[in-house]
Parts: structure tokens; sequence; C-alpha cells
């Protein structure tokens, strides 16, 4: 991009300013008069001298800048907004345009003495007779502003004199950094350097002040330097460096001066620590903290003035636990008034739905409370990456996407476990050596793709490799030696592929270091079930495996559904209900005397009767008349529940049994109705494995 | 060779973008740009930067915004932060000091004045 380029991007930029301009000064005179109009028109004049300045339009920037500085005084209230006073503006800006033509086409710029005077009176009328910004310098008054485009005049203009007095010979320079100096970025030694290069050089350095190392306080300047100057180099180059640095570098020139003294608050402070440490080892109470409170108060107003408004609060976890069981009961209590409510026939009252929706609110912001972003777990993977690749010689690209995704805090601790083991059997068993990647044509080193959303309520979180993908033939003979199925079963891919969750599954032929750990993938499944999640595989040979895991935001609440056995009400996870049905007699076969088996679709499915959890009798004796409720196990396959009737499907806040009362097998916990009974909440998983082992006894029972 | 300093430029006008990359990048510097202090923010909240250049007067947050926000995250309470401004008022670099700004360099600017100023926040060739 030449410099005509970005001359073309500036006059486009100054027809746009002015267009912003005029629609502001526009607005103005039918009186709207808000700061953001005002400011918008200012930044529109302020940008096109700006930019005048920088392609040396001079008298551009000459008549903007008075322009500007009018702006300046009615974006800060000094001038009243006028018609008056508008309509001069609009002619001002007028006259802006066609300096503007007259620059990008090379005409002769307006005569805009008459405007500059009056806009000058407008401003001196103001009261504010100094210009805002003293980069005018003498540009305030037209006449000083140079008439050509010289670029290097105009900035000759603006920083003063092109060479300044400069002493005839070496001088002397001494400096000391206070504290503050090494506040926001800031470094001495930069400046020490810049010093050097000048042709500086340094002569004295007062390292007088320096205290033993237990004294020594990050946060002071110890040191000052002295440097003779060349007589090439002015007071004000050197100046110019430490321009903005304001108070916190004290400086002084010439050989009458010395290094300027410490900053105060330091030097007392070294005083009082040579003081403490003649003083011994116990320093006097009193003393110290009087120091401190000394030490602190630049500090504080130093942290008063820059430093960060607080944007969090910590609290103790134990104390938002608390707050979120309050919720909870509020969503049970909620859920009790409008069942009442609806016994009245007030069901549609508004105030129900009024505190129906600040109930929701308030439980997901509560929910939001736990929530903290996965991204705690995925930081750790780069790491255990670098572990895998020195132990297993497998240098593994890692892409991670949805970092921010949030999920409860407790999912969060519980996932690094399950993921851990993902990862490490990707990279051992998904992903190949680097020989066979080549062989096969793939880049030698593998890549893992972590990614993290939410989606429909759950969150979603992906493990993918894009290894060799899941040897099918070799899972499926090991799973006949292991008597897992039978070598003539007809298995889907995808079956296939889940097998491996199997216990005690394992397909690697050496079971290495890694992920040969006597924890399988069972593990793994078991995991992410105990935390209401699925795993599932997607996996592709020859180009990778994925491992899906979908994961609920929050353990405090779950989906149930609210059955009847007997006069009791017991709550089924949902997580765990895979369909329901009425059976037909047809459909039931006895096997021994006790057990009862329902034939779904060509699988026998064990019928459990739920009496004796519910410690009454089903209502109904033949199944055909109840409900079967098929659910889905982790080590016993199907079930069928059988139970006397459907009768909700809600939310529910677990309550745990063991704190409240003591913990109950086949119990997972219990909830309260919106009756304001309270149910129990089946463990399915326990209670299948359980009712299998012993279903003679339990009959019996 | 080290690194080149890479440096992120805020600015609200397309020619100031456009002289600022042209001059920091035949001086060799790379240079990143945005339109405004809330464009900064979002882009450093996930890019690196060695010294942000930023004007003050911007739409939706100016220099001055840009700068305290900065100063009040960890990660940028020690970067290098310097004004652009056609301004040179004390009042104003007094405010801009407050913020937490590492320096000032006045507009209009050429090369050698951009790269004096950047060299004297940070370790660049």
């Amino acid at each position: 991009m030449n410099s005509e380029d970005i001359q073309n991007i500036f006059f486009v930029e100054c027809e746009e300013s002015l267009e912003a301009a005029e629609a502001g000064l526009e607005a103005c005179r039918n009186g709207t008069h808000d700061g953001e109009t005002i400011n918008a028109i200012f930044r529109a004049v302020h940008s096109i001298k700006g930019g005048a300045g920088a392609f040396g339009y001079g008298p551009l920037q000459a008549f903007t800048h008075v322009f500007e500085t009018l702006l300046a005084d009615v974006r800060e209230g000094t001038v009243a907004i006028t018609d008056d006073l508008t309509g001069l503006l609009l002619l001002s800006l007028d006259c802006v345009r066609d300096h503007v033509e007259a620059a990008r086409f090379g005409g002769t710029a307006p005569d805009d003495a008459a405007l500059m005077a009056q806009l000058n009176e407008a401003h001196e009328k103001a009261g504010t007779a100094d210009a805002p910004d003293s980069s005018a310098g003498g540009e305030a008054a037209p006449a000083a502003v140079p008439a050509d485009d010289d670029l290097d005049a105009m900035l000759d203009d603006l920083l003063g004199p092109a060479t300044p007095a400069a002493p005839k010979e070496p001088w002397l320079f001494h400096m000391r950094p206070h504290g503050g100096s090494m506040n926001n970025g800031s470094e001495p030694l930069y400046w020490l350097r810049e010093l050097q290069e000048m042709g500086g050089e340094c002569v004295a350095c007062d390292s007088a002040n320096v205290p033993p190392l237990d004294d020594f306080d990050v946060q002071h300047g110890y040191l000052g330097w002295s440097f003779a100057m060349p007589a090439s180099v002015s007071r004000e180059q050197v100046s110019e460096i430490f321009d903005f640095v304001g108070d916190d570098c004290a400086l002084a020139f010439g050989a009458e001066e010395g290094i300027p003294p410490m900053h105060p608050d330091a030097v007392e402070q070294a005083a009082t620590a040579s003081v403490e440490t003649a003083a011994g080892p116990v320093p006097a109470q009193g003393d110290d903290a009087g120091k401190e409170a000394k030490d602190a108060r630049p500090d504080a107003a130093q942290a008063a003035s820059r430093s960060p408004k607080p944007q969090s609060i910590r609290v103790d976890l134990a104390k938002l636990d608390k707050m979120n069981d309050g919720v909870g009961e509020l969503v049970i209590a909620q859920a009790m008034l409008a069942q009442r409510l609806a016994d009245e026939n007030l069901m549609h009252i508004e105030e129900l739905a009024v505190l129906d929706a600040l109930v929701r609110d308030v439980q997901e912001h509560a929910m939001a409370f736990r929530a903290q972003p996965i991204s705690a777990v995925f930081s750790r993977v780069p790491r255990l990456l670098r572990e895998l690749a020195s132990s297993t010689g497998k240098h593994v690209n890692l892409e991670v996407t949805g970092e921010t995704t949030e999920l409860d805090k407790t999912v969060v601790d519980r996932l690094s476990e399950p993921l851990t083991h993902l990862i490490r059997n990707a990279v051992d068993h998904g992903i190949e050596s680097t020989e066979r990647r080549k062989a096969a044509g793939k880049d030698p080193e593998g890549t893992l793709t972590l990614s993290a959303e939410q989606k429909s309520g759950r969150v979603v979180i992906r493990i993918a490799d894009d290894g060799a993908g899941i040897d099918r033939e070799r899972v499926f003979a090991k799973a006949v030696a292991n008597g897992l199925i039978s070598p003539d079963a007809d298995l889907p891919d995808e079956e296939i592929d889940h097998l491996i969750f199997a216990p005690g599954f394992s397909t690697a032929e050496q079971v290495s270091n890694i992920s040969g750990r006597g924890v399988g993938m069972d593990v793994v499944r078991q995991n992410v079930k105990e935390l209401g999640g699925r795993i599932t595989i997607e996996s592709c040979p020859g180009k990778g495996t994925t491992f899906v895991l979908a994961l609920p935001l929050t353990l405090a609440i779950s989906d149930g559904m609210v059955v009847q056995v007997g006069g009791q009400s017991l709550v089924l996870p949902l997580a765990h209900v895979v369909e329901s049905l009425r059976p037909l007699a047809s459909d039931l076969k006895g096997m021994g005397t006790s057990r009862q088996l329902i034939n779904i679709r060509g699988n026998f499915v064990p019928i459990v009767r739920l009496d004796h959890l519910a410690g009454e009798e089903l209502a109904i004796d033949d199944p055909c008349k109840g409900v079967l409720v098929i659910v889905d196990t982790e080590r016993c396959g199907q079930a069928a529940l059988l139970v006397d009737s459907i009768t909700d499907q809600r939310q529910f806040v677990i309550k745990n049994l063991d704190t409240h009362f003591r913990a109950v097998e086949s119990v997972a916990g219990a909830t309260i109705l919106g009756n304001g009974r309270v149910a129990l909440i089946i463990d399915v998983d326990n209670l299948v494995q359980s009712e299998n082992a012993h279903p003679t006894l339990q009959a019996a029972a | 060779m080290k690194q080149a300093t890479r440096i992120l430029t805020v600015d609200d006008s397309p020619s100031m973008r456009a002289l600022l990359r042209n001059a920091l990048t035949t001086n060799g510097f790379e240079v990143e740009q945005a339109e405004d202090g809330q464009e900064a923010l979002d882009w450093l909240a996930s890019n690196e930067v060695d010294v942000v250049l930023t004007d003050i007067n911007m739409p939706r947050l100016d220099g001055f915004g840009l700068i305290e926000r900065l100063r009040s995250s960890a990660r940028h309470s020690n970067r290098p932060i310097l004004v652009l401004s056609t301004e040179s008022s004390d009042e104003k670099k007094r405010r801009a000091r407050d913020a937490g700004a590492t320096g000032w360099i006045v507009k209009p600017f050429d090369a050698e004045k951009l790269t004096n100023a950047v060299r004297r926040v940070t370790h660049s060739a």
C-alpha cells in the first residue's frame, strides 16, 4: 500500500466523517443534544483533523483544529447549543468540506478567516480562553500554521524548534527511578539503554541505599545513575524519554546537581528496616504497624486510582450449596402450592405464573453459581499429552474448542478421570505409531480434538483422534474369547464398537503401562453414568475414533417418572427408562416358581415387582393389568419393573437419605412431591442387580 | 533472529490504521489492528501482543476505558500500552497515566517517532 492509497482511504473517511457530523448537527438543530450526538460530531471533526495533520494538509488541519476546539467546549457544556451556534457549526462543516475538496483535487483552499474568527470568538466567549489541548501550540492562531504541505515542517512545528538549543559541551544528567516507574509495563532498564544509545555514558551509580536482602522491597527504587551526555544531545531529547514517566522518575541536569534523593516513603522504609535490624529480631510491634500503615498508604492510593474494581467475590462452596438446597426447597414448595391451587381450581391465577417464572429464574441463576468452564479439565490435557509423548514416543497435536462451555462443578471435578482415561486410550490404542501413519499416508503426528458444546440441555463433549479406528475383527474375536458373545453372533458395527465398554475388556495385545492399568473402558462408562451421562462411540476404520459424552448441566435436579405401587409413589430416574408398556398375557413366560419374563420383540426381560421395595402390595397382581417400565441397567441389561400406574413426569431435587435417615438398599434418595409427600427414588442398578442375585428370597419375602 | 515485536493498534480511523500499519510494518514490527477499544479487548482476550498502541477518542470503548479494563486483568497488568493522540495536554496525559498508560505519542507521528516510543517500552529490534 503506497501513500497515495492511504491518502485515498483518508479522503473516503473524510466523506464519512463529514456525513456523520452533518447528520449529528441536523439532529442537534432538531433538538437532540445528548452526549453521544455531540461526541459523534466531535469525533468526526477530530478524525479529519488527525488525518489532515498526518498527511500534511495544513489549512485543513488549522481550520479543523479551531472547529474542534469549539466542539470540545460544546461537549464539555461550556458553550450552550443555540440555533445560532448550530448554524455556525453547519457553516464551518461546509468550510471543512471545501477544504477537503481542495486538498483532494488540488484546488485553492477556501478563505476561512472570517469563519475562524467567529469560531474563536464563540470559544472565547465560553470563558475557556486556553485551548483544551495544547498540541495546538501556536496553531490556534491561524497565521502560525505553515501553509505548505510539507509533513516534516508540520512535525517540527508541532514538536517545537527543529534544533533545540543544544549545550556546547558534554553535560551531566542524573536520574533516579522511584518504585512507581516500574508500574504499568514501564521498564527503567530501557531508558538507561536509550541514554546509552544516544551516546551517553554511565559515570556513576548510587547503590548506597540498597538494603539487606531481607528488607528489600521490589516496590521501591533504590538505585540512581549519573550519565555524561555528549554535546550533540539536547536536554529536550533526554527529557522526552522521561516525559510520560512524570514524577515516578526524578531527574536533574548539570554538574552542579547530584543524583536526586530516594523517594521519601522508600527512605523511611529503608531507615525503619535498618533500625529493626539493629534492634534485633523482635521488632517493636507499634513501630512495625506504623511503618506498614505508611507503606500501605501510597499503595492504597495507587490501587484506588489504577486498580481493578472487584469483579468477583469468593464464596465458600458450602454456603453456596446451602443456598442451592434452599432453592431446591423453594422449587418444591412452589410445586406444592401449584398443586394445592390446582385442587382449588385456581391453577391459572396470574400470581402463580409470576411466581413460577421467578422461581425458575432463581433456580437457573443458582445453578449458574455452580457452573464452571470445562477448561478446568481441558487445560490439563496438554501436559498429559506431553507425558504420553515421552512414554509412547507418539507426538500428538491438540485442538480444543468450546473450552468456555460451563458445567456443574461436581461434573467438572469428576470428569477429569474418565477424560484422562479416554485420552490415554486414544493416544495409546487409537493413534498409530509414526511409521504406520507414514505408511498409511497420514500426517506423522496424530491429532486429538477435544470439543465441548451445550446441546438441548446437555453438555456434549467429544474426544476425537485421527488414528486407525476401532479394529472390529479384533474386538469381536476378543469378545468371543471372553465369552461375552457367541461366535456366530451377527452384530452391527456400532454394537461391536460398544463391546469395548464390557467389564474387563482390553484389546491391546500387550497391555501397556499407559492404559492397561486394570481399569477398563467399563469404568469410564460407569463414571459417566454416575454423572447422569451417556457415552457413545463413532469410529471409522483408518480415519479415527470419536468418543461422545453427553452430560447433564447439573446434578442437583433430575428428571424422573413418578409411578404408583400400592399406595406409594416412587420415582424412577428418567435416564434409566427405555419404554413403558402394558403386556399381553401371551408375552409373559414363567421361569421356575418365582420369576417371570416378558418377551419384548424377541428378547426376554425379567420382570421385577416393586412390592417389597414399597413395602406395600401392588394393587394389581396380574402384570397384564399393570404397567411394565423397561429400564436399562449398568450391569444386568434390561429389566421390566412392574408398577400399578405411571402418574407423572417431573423434575425432582434429590435429598440424600443417608444424612436424614440411613442408607437403604435399592433407594438412591428421596424427594418431596408436589402434594408434600415424600417419595423414594429408586436406585435402578442396585435394585435389578440384587433382584437377579436373590430372586427367590425376595419373592419369598 | 528474534521474533518481531507484535503491536496491536487501536484506532477508529481507517486512514490512521493504514498509516500505522504502513509505518510499523516497514520498521519490522508485526501489526494487528482493532477499530475501537471494545474490539481490542475482545481480540486480546484470546491473543497476545507485545505492545498496545491506542487512540483515545473512539466509539464504544475509548482509550482510557480500554487501558483501565486491560490493567484490571492480571494478564495485561504489565503490558506496555502507548497512547497515540493529537492531544498533549497535561490533564489528558495525567488521566492516561492514572488509567495505567505506559507512554504517550503525539499525533502526527512518523515512523521514527513510533519506533522510538515502542523501543522505550519493549525489547525490540
